[in-house]
């Protein structure tokens, strides 16, 4: 049985199928009031799945859904209280900019006692978009159209906002300008929020927590800097940010140690991992260098790619390919020994052998 | 209160179209169906059996039931009774019998219509000429052309008096006698079916990528192997479809061979309604049962040969045009000698039934100017030499029942439209909703309503009965409302799904998002369905003829069909060709409204 907070958006056990498919298999989320919270994935990993079941767009197969401490989970979308903005914006092509972010308040009185002109104008002057209310949506570039979009979702004054890919169709620039402006106006407004991105770094960019989601289940919740540094799973490891990921047998547990290709390398003194299991670890580009640190390795360098603020540096670790970040001018050539500290290595997954 | 209304309004719909259906359609048929089944309520197979042992209407086929042990001898004979030398089309076959005659009509009408069809595809889209976008879009207007109307041309320009004869007579021909024969029942079918082909086989044609036959070449292939390779494979399934379809449309064919044919030429359907004019109704029970299944069938492996085709999202350019006129010299190519003969046919049979109908329509006796016709049709006369048929309620009524089918059938066609873009349950049950219309003849289902409806009948000690012009708009909009579908549904299922979420999550219930957000945005597939279905309900002849006998409101197709059918009148057809001057106008204004909107058009 739910228990039903005051949490802005709660999921409870939530599963979703389509016939046979399950697309999400037992969901738990708490948004917590005027919380910025993503939900990041690949392709058909049912975040988009999450955020309709929050909208009223799909309903759960089991659990419940509850918004502002209150159980909506047999609601149809219109009753939620809910302003979605869309991938494609999905404005009406029939109507003009004005009567766009009209539209929610057919239904819905203006908040704040104002009237419904007074609040169109309101919400066009806070996306930065007044005077363009004659114009027809197509007339508009596409960075306009999503701010529309938002004022549209945002006019009815919605209990919560959700988010589906609004940016994923714009330019890298753009796209990087406009979510800090949808960042200013979330905070600003002091809104519960939930986005839906695959751009793992967008997700760290823009949100108070970072939900990792893969085949319709939770990965990780956690701040950004805690997905980023701690991941949980190897699938998160992987998919935030780049990583290097290897396995390795677990050669001693006090203090921990594993071997790798034949080389026996210290864990950190806090690594729970007993004798005789296989572990999956992970390490950070960036936590590589070609200076010294605590453990050192003989590697090869095989590319070497510069990016402008740092470079990539692609070595082999015997028959392991390991990526090296760093800002360093002067990359070794060959046969080099780099470094890491044995805090930096992440025990990410493991499994036990006979 | 109001916004529970508009929650439930979507099911509402659904609940209402289908229980329309069911009252207007379902009941009225299956009622005819139990009549051929079951005699006294007990279940029987007798007029069945009756039926299909009967040598007029099986033919030779008659000892497969009479006879099982003979049955490969039997079919045999029945397909070597089939002669296609041409003495042999002069008269309906009897060893084929009434079945096998229509199914022979049929398949030659289909022949015909490949035959007349397939070149205009080659020309529309192989070459470019002035008009080549108006000649492709007027292969649309055949089909909500009335068939009686289209017989009133035909009898216009290939009676003794005709259009035909007199272009004859001036090279010294004829005259020809082309009425009462197979020939001109077969060309009046291709009227309406090769412009279904060219239509087809064009846009299978248009859609041929050019570097295909491109590929082809270089690597060896000359011209015509690759068009045999490449390009006829991929017209054949267009070719097979409209072949099908024209195939199902001649098999339930009724007002052309009714007009032109006589009792003579009689196919299934015209016999059927000489049964039931003879008041020979379990004999037309059990005809109009059969019918059905064999139309169902057709109908169901046409469906399922359509759904087989993928539809290939092609993005390739499409083969280029060669100008039709290019300098003097392409005069003497004789692709263009060949292309210019076709014109001259197509001249023949589609614009001069049409041309002399209007010529016909202000032509008098002596071959005067005259406007004394169309005053024959606004007269308010009480009776005259025609008899009862008065032309102006005949008028007012088909602009009224138009109206009232468009009142009905809008809504029932936009409801099963939504539903059938829900999900894959909805669009198959919408599938089967809509095609069922389509298989059964428009006589079993006025005959249906004249005995259920019309006459009464008997729902928890209440006698209902009801009123025969509503029986008339019902059966039109029965006919007419999968042609709203057709046009509606492929314009929701284009719009972005986002589009009603959006709606919705801004507070919109699903019907206010349907009225706010999906019906502005398909309004021209809405207008295309209203034009169809008022075309449809003007032109409708085949429930209506038994309607409006039982109910007395005639239709302007059934005074069409009382006043050709009067010979009383001598050879002027003036006040027929009037009349369906008359009707060419109101279907080709609804004509220029499908081309303009750009209606869907297919059943």
């Amino acid at each position: 049985m739910a228990t039903v907070t005051d949490a802005g958006v709660e999921l409870d056990g939530v599963s979703v199928d389509f016939g046979d498919v399950s697309a999400l298999n037992d969901v738990s989320i708490t948004v917590e009031h005027g919380e910025f919270f993503t939900l990041v994935g690949p392709s058909g990993c049912g975040k988009t799945t999450t955020l309709r079941a929050i909208a009223g767009f799909e309903s759960p197969t089991e659990g419940t859904v509850a918004i502002d401490g209150e159980d909506v989970t047999g609601r149809p979308p219109e009753d939620r209280n809910v302003g979605v903005v869309f991938q494609n914006y999905a404005l009406f092509p029939h109507m003009n900019v004005r009567e766009n972010v009209a539209y929610g308040l057919r239904f819905r009185d203006p908040p704040g006692g104002v009237s419904r002109r007074e609040r169109v104008d309101e919400l066009l002057e806070l996306v930065d978009m007044a005077g363009l209310g004659e114009r027809d949506p197509t007339e508009l570039s596409g960075g306009q159209q999503q701010r529309i979009a938002l004022a549209r979702a945002l006019a009815p004054g919605p209990e919560v906002l959700l988010l589906d890919e609004p940016l994923s169709a714009l330019d890298v620039r753009l796209r990087e300008r406009l979510r800090v402006t949808l960042r200013e106006i979330q905070q600003s407004l002091d809104i519960t929020t939930v986005y839906v991105t695959h751009d793992q770094e967008e997700a760290l960019a823009i949100s108070d927590r970072v939900a990792v989601v893969a085949d319709g289940e939770i990965e990780q919740v956690g701040s950004p800097e805690q997905i980023y540094r701690s991941p949980a799973s190897r699938f998160v490891a992987e998919f935030v940010g780049d990583n290097n990921v290897f396995e390795a047998a677990v050669d001693g547990s006090d203090p921990p140690r594993v071997s790798i290709d034949d080389q026996t390398v210290p864990l950190a003194a806090a690594s729970k991992v007993t004798p005789g299991e296989r572990v999956t670890l992970s390490i950070r580009p960036e936590d590589i260098s070609f200076d010294e640190r605590d453990v050192a390795i003989t590697a090869t360098v095989e590319q070497v790619e510069f990016l402008g603020d740092a470079y990539r540096v692609h070595c082999e670790w015997g028959e392991m390919p390991i990526l090296v970040k760093t800002t360093h001018d002067e990359i070794p050539r060959e046969t080099t020994t780099i470094w890491f500290d044995a805090p930096d290595v992440h025990v990410v997954g493991r499994s036990v052998t006979e | 209160m109001r916004e529970r209304a508009e929650r439930f309004a979507v099911p509402l719909g659904l609940v209402t179209t289908v229980s329309v259906l069911i009252v207007v359609f379902y009941y009225p048929v299956g009622n005819v169906f139990a009549d051929a089944v079951s005699s006294d309520g007990r279940p029987t197979l007798a007029p069945i059996l009756d039926v299909l042992t009967d040598p007029f209407y099986t033919g030779i086929a008659h000892h497969i039931f009479t006879d099982p042990l003979g049955v490969p001898a039997g079919i045999i004979q029945w397909f070597l009774a089939v002669e296609l030398s041409p003495s042999g089309l002069d008269l309906p076959p009897t060893s084929i019998g009434l079945f096998g005659f229509t199914a022979y009509q049929a398949a030659l009408s289909t022949v015909a219509s490949v035959a007349l069809g397939l070149p205009g595809a080659y020309l529309l889209s192989r070459y470019e000429f002035p008009g080549r976008h108006t000649i492709r879009s007027l292969t649309i207007l055949p089909f909500v052309l009335p068939g009686i109307m289209v017989a009133v041309g035909f009898l216009a320009m290939f009676g003794r008096n005709g259009l035909f004869n007199d272009v004859l007579a001036v090279v010294g021909l004829g005259p020809v006698e082309a009425l009462f024969t197979l020939e001109i029942v077969v060309v009046a079918h291709a009227f309406y079916n090769a412009p279904l082909v060219t239509r087809l086989v064009t846009t299978a044609w248009e859609s041929v990528d050019r570097r295909q036959v491109e590929t082809a070449r270089s690597m060896g292939a000359t011209p015509f192997r690759a068009f045999r390779d490449v390009v006829v494979p991929q017209l054949l399934p267009s070719l097979l479809t409209a072949s099908l379809l024209t195939f199902v449309f001649t098999f339930m064919t009724f007002p052309i061979v009714l007009a032109l044919g006589g009792l003579q030429l009689a196919t299934v359907e015209v016999w059927l309604y000489a049964r039931v004019q003879n008041l020979e109704l379990t004999e037309a029970a059990a005809l109009g049962t059969i019918e059905t299944v064999i139309s169902l069938g057709l109908t169901y492996l046409y469906l399922r040969y359509e759904a087989r085709q993928v539809a290939t999202g092609r993005a390739g350019p499409s083969l280029a045009r060669r100008q039709l006129v290019d300098g003097v010299r392409s005069l003497r190519d004789p692709r263009r000698l060949a292309i210019a003969a076709y014109g001259v046919v197509v001249l023949v049979v589609f614009v001069g039934p049409l041309l002399s109908m209007v010529v016909e329509s202000v032509t008098g006796p002596g071959g005067e100017f005259t406007f004394e016709y169309y005053r024959f049709l606004l007269a308010q006369q009480t009776s005259s030499a025609i008899g009862t048929t008065r032309p102006l309620p005949a008028i007012v009524n088909s602009l009224l029942f138009g109206v009232g089918t468009l009142v009905l059938a809008l809504p029932m066609g936009i409801v099963v439209a939504v539903v059938a873009n829900r999900d894959v349950t909805g669009s198959r049950g919408a599938e089967a909703v809509l095609s069922a219309p389509l298989a059964v003849s428009g006589i079993v289902v006025g005959l249906g309503l004249l005995q259920t409806l019309v006459f009464g009948t008997v729902l928890f000690d209440y006698r209902i009965t009801v009123l025969g012009p509503s029986a008339i708009v019902f059966a039109h909009a029965v006919a007419a409302y999968p042609f709203v579908t057709r046009n509606v549904a492929p314009a929701l299922g284009g719009l972005d799904p986002r589009l009603v979420d959006a709606a919705r999550s801004l507070g919109a219930s699903r019907f206010r998002s349907l009225l706010d957000v999906e019906l502005p945005l398909v309004a021209s597939g809405v207008v295309a369905g209203a034009a169809f279905a008022f075309a449809i309900s003007v032109g409708e002849f085949d429930s209506t003829v038994l309607l409006a006998e039982g109910v007395d409101s005639y239709t302007m197709p059934v005074a069409l069909e009382r006043y050709i059918g009067n010979r009383s009148l001598g050879p002027s057809l003036g006040a027929a060709t009037a009349m369906g001057t008359v009707l060419l106008g109101v279907t080709a204004g609804s004509f220029v409204v499908i081309d303009r909107v750009g209606g869907r058009w297919q059943p």
